[in-house]
């Protein structure tokens, strides 16, 4: 609930937003000039102006602590996409496929973290989050072993702790 | 020195172009239309994973390779919502899956 909270949190995301933009606006310009780095402290200054006047900044996005457990995540995500890449390669090549529907539970309090783990089933090939009801995934899997491998819920387990 | 970047891009670029061919493989092979997004997918994460790896590799890491690993981390936020949009929209608009629910 954004409107509930304090003002502190409100302007750390802020100044995180800040920090992100103005990296982002750095490395795709390049640029070293004083006068052209003005330009994009400008630049960025008004693109943050202009989201917080129409409300559409999400203040609990980046919690700080996140900067530090995302690339763990990112790295053991690669990890998975890579393991099950592979088995649905290996499923389209021999043409074995044995689709399945399954249900699976999420356990994340917060809406960020339901999105996160759906993100992170859709992402790894071979399963498919079709749709959201309250806590429970409907999700379509390429074979028996890439939903089983889901329903160990190791995956569950380590977004939850990311989103705590 | 220069020969490993040279063949590690090589190698990587041949991995990317095997899985982009397998996932195009895969649209036509599998049955129904939730089997073919994760072909879909597999081209989205792998394919284009590999193939800017290779690219990264070969340009020497500088500003430019910061600029190619954004991406994939854009590819990262994308992919997933295209693949659950046709999947909910199939789903949705009463298209069966060949799959049946599994308790």
């Amino acid at each position: 609930m954004p409107k509930n909270n304090p003002d502190s949190p409100k302007t750390i995301s802020i100044i995180v937003y800040f920090i992100l933009l103005f990296a982002l606006w750095f490395v795709l310009s390049g640029y070293l000039k004083t006068l052209l780095l003005f330009f994009g402290l400008i630049s960025v200054i008004f693109v943050l102006w202009m989201s917080v006047r129409s409300k559409s900044l999400n203040y609990d996005a980046f919690p700080l602590k996140l900067l530090i457990k995302l690339p763990i995540y990112w790295i053991w995500l690669i990890k998975e996409i890579i393991k099950s890449g592979l088995t649905t390669t290996k499923i389209i090549w021999k043409g074995n496929y044995t689709p399945q529907l399954l249900k699976v539970k999420a356990s994340q309090k917060n809406d960020t973290g339901k999105a996160n783990y759906a993100n992170a089933i859709t992402l790894t090939p071979g399963t498919v989050t079709i749709e959201i009801n309250k806590d429970t995934f409907l999700v379509h899997a390429l074979s028996k072993e890439l939903a089983e491998d889901l329903q160990s819920g190791e995956m569950d387990k380590l977004i939850k702790g990311l989103h705590k | 020195m220069g020969y490993l970047i040279h063949y590690s891009t090589i190698f990587f670029l041949f991995l990317g172009c095997f899985f982009i061919l397998s996932g195009s493989v895969g649209l036509i092979k599998l049955p129904d239309v939730f089997s073919r997004i994760h072909a879909a997918g597999l081209i989205d994460t792998l394919g284009t994973g590999f193939i800017i790896l290779s690219l990264i590799i070969h340009s020497g890491f500088s500003l430019l390779s910061l600029k190619l690993l954004l991406i994939p981390l854009f590819i990262l936020f994308t992919s997933p919502i295209s693949g659950h949009a046709i999947s909910l929209f199939a789903h949705e608009s009463g298209y069966k899956p060949k799959a049946k629910l599994k308790r």
